[in-house]
């Protein structure tokens, strides 16, 4: 097993296409660090209009804390492309190199093989969470310096003291990963239908973008199906940012998380158990 | 007839002394209070206003008359209530001339305290009215109701303790008027976590809601000649 999840790594770390996403994530990190450093006070003002018109707040708001929720808020949708990237390709790039059929021939049982693409998968999912925080919030924490974060919803203004944040960003960075992971296996199911990378690449952002718009449309048609969709508990790190945390509900948006994850693997696994490999 | 006009002549005359006296009170306590030009004071801050969830703030409070006054949090974020709210009693009662009308005793938690109504003269002043429960023997304001022109009602209660001296007090709590809070769900993407706990209590109209806001002096540092520079924008 051991030895299969370092070949399957080797191949994933191998490919250049890999560290695309890693540099998609620093330009796109940079990009808005840049936007920030230029603008921010601009985006500032306008964010807290409503908050500024009755007091005064003063002092460092624009700093690491908050520009790293603002690239996080951003990026998360973006991620998910960039894990399809790898974990679309895990099954159909091999049947369309044709080198799925060779694969198989040796003495491997296939929900094994299927196991150890998902775990390729997720490990690459982790390093990519862990180089966003590395570059979205140390680098920003360099470049902003420290201070209160705070966080605007629609009909709160919440702010958490500087040596209350770092644990909030830890257990945010952790629930992406498995929101990330998700993806990933759904990726992974979508990749054991197709022959072609392409296919399940595009397949897992095609439904990522439609369910995200059907989880934030506030129309009472969708209020019924939300809860039962995955991108709607995708964001659930923002539970980390509110006062008091809503632990409850992360919870359970975990839990859904959690069970789409293993359905989408047991899916996989059989599907690709009774799959008639030609290539 | 005779006897009803000596009457009128007594009673008005009664009037006009405790007219008088309350005006006497009303200056007097005004002159304690601006005796303060500047402190600093450490300070504990709690602010309760319905769309807001800020943890209970520690820091530095700096004021310099007349109107000068700038939280300092080490590195932190500083709120203050804008405009003419400000955190201290010098603010909430009328500048200038003045009428006073007298109340009265009145009693408040089990304590003798003199209502004053303070009225300025100048029509164009942001304060109309400020009403203020005096307590005559420590010369200190224990709770002003100030209506103003522009920024509605602000009501200050004060409780005092180690600085009843300056007229400075140990803790003072602050209600006022807050204007609704709302930015477009599409713009902040919230998560919604269906808890009752994290949601912002729904006002029955859209109109103003009440805030609070408490403050601990724990620390006073009084007529220190605090410079301008203290209150710079930063």
């Amino acid at each position: 097993m051991i030895q299969l999840l370092h070949i399957e790594l080797f191949k994933i770390f191998k490919r250049p296409r890999t560290y695309i996403s890693f540099g998609i994530v620093t330009a796109i990190t940079f990009v808005i660090q840049l936007a920030m450093l230029t603008d921010g006070k601009g985006f500032v003002n306008f964010a807290l209009s409503g908050v500024n018109e009755q007091f005064d707040i003063q002092g460092n708001i624009l700093n690491g804390y908050l520009i790293a929720y603002i690239i996080l808020q951003s990026l998360l949708i973006h991620i998910p492309l960039l894990v399809a990237l790898v974990a679309g390709d895990a099954l159909a790039g091999e049947a369309n190199a044709g080198t799925l059929r060779l694969l198989l021939t040796k003495p491997i049982a296939r929900y094994k093989l299927v196991l150890m693409k998902f775990t390729g998968a997720f490990i690459y999912t982790v390093l990519l969470i862990v180089w966003l925080a590395v570059v979205a919030l140390f680098l920003s924490l360099l470049l902003f310096g420290k201070g209160d974060m705070i966080n605007l919803k629609s009909e709160a203004f919440v702010m958490i003291l500087q040596d209350d944040v770092m644990w909030r960003y830890a257990l945010a960075f952790a629930f992406a990963v498995l929101a990330m992971t998700t993806i990933a296996s759904m990726s992974l199911l979508l990749s054991a239908f197709a022959d072609n990378s392409i296919g399940p690449i595009i397949a897992t952002m095609g439904i990522v973008v439609v369910l995200t718009i059907l989880s934030n449309l506030e129309l009472p048609l969708f209020t019924i199906i939300k809860p039962y969709l995955f991108t709607t508990h995708m964001i659930a790190w923002k539970g980390f940012f509110d006062a008091p945390i809503p632990y409850y509900a992360i919870g359970r948006s975990a839990l859904v998380l959690v069970i789409y994850t293993i359905g989408f693997l047991a899916a996989t696994v059989w599907y690709f158990n009774k799959k008639d490999i030609k290539s | 007839m005779r006897k009803i006009l000596l009457l009128c002549i007594v009673l008005a005359g009664t009037l006009k002394v405790k007219a008088d006296d309350g005006t006497k009170l009303f200056y007097a306590l005004r002159t304690k209070i601006l005796t303060v030009k500047d402190y600093t004071a450490d300070v504990k801050m709690k602010i309760d206003v319905s769309f807001m969830r800020v943890p209970q703030l520690r820091g530095t409070l700096y004021f310099k008359a007349p109107d000068k006054m700038r939280l300092e949090r080490n590195g932190g974020l500083s709120m203050l209530p804008k405009k003419n709210i400000n955190l201290t009693i010098s603010n909430l009662i009328p500048s200038g001339n003045v009428t006073v009308i007298d109340m009265g005793p009145v009693t408040v938690k089990g304590k003798k305290l003199r209502l004053l109504k303070a009225i300025p003269e100048d029509d164009m002043a942001n304060i109309i009215l400020t009403k203020i429960w005096v307590d005559e023997a420590n010369l200190v304001a224990t709770r002003a109701e100030t209506t103003t022109r522009n920024d509605g009602t602000v009501i200050m209660d004060l409780d005092f303790g180690h600085y009843t001296n300056y007229g400075l007090p140990d803790k003072v709590t602050i209600y006022m008027n807050v204007k609704d809070y709302k930015l477009p769900k599409g713009v902040t993407m919230d998560y919604n976590d269906e808890t009752e706990a994290t949601k912002a209590p729904k006002s029955a109209s859209q109109g103003p809601q009440k805030g609070t806001i408490e403050i601990n002096y724990l620390k006073y540092a009084i007529n220190t000649g605090l410079s301008d520079d203290k209150f710079g924008k930063r």
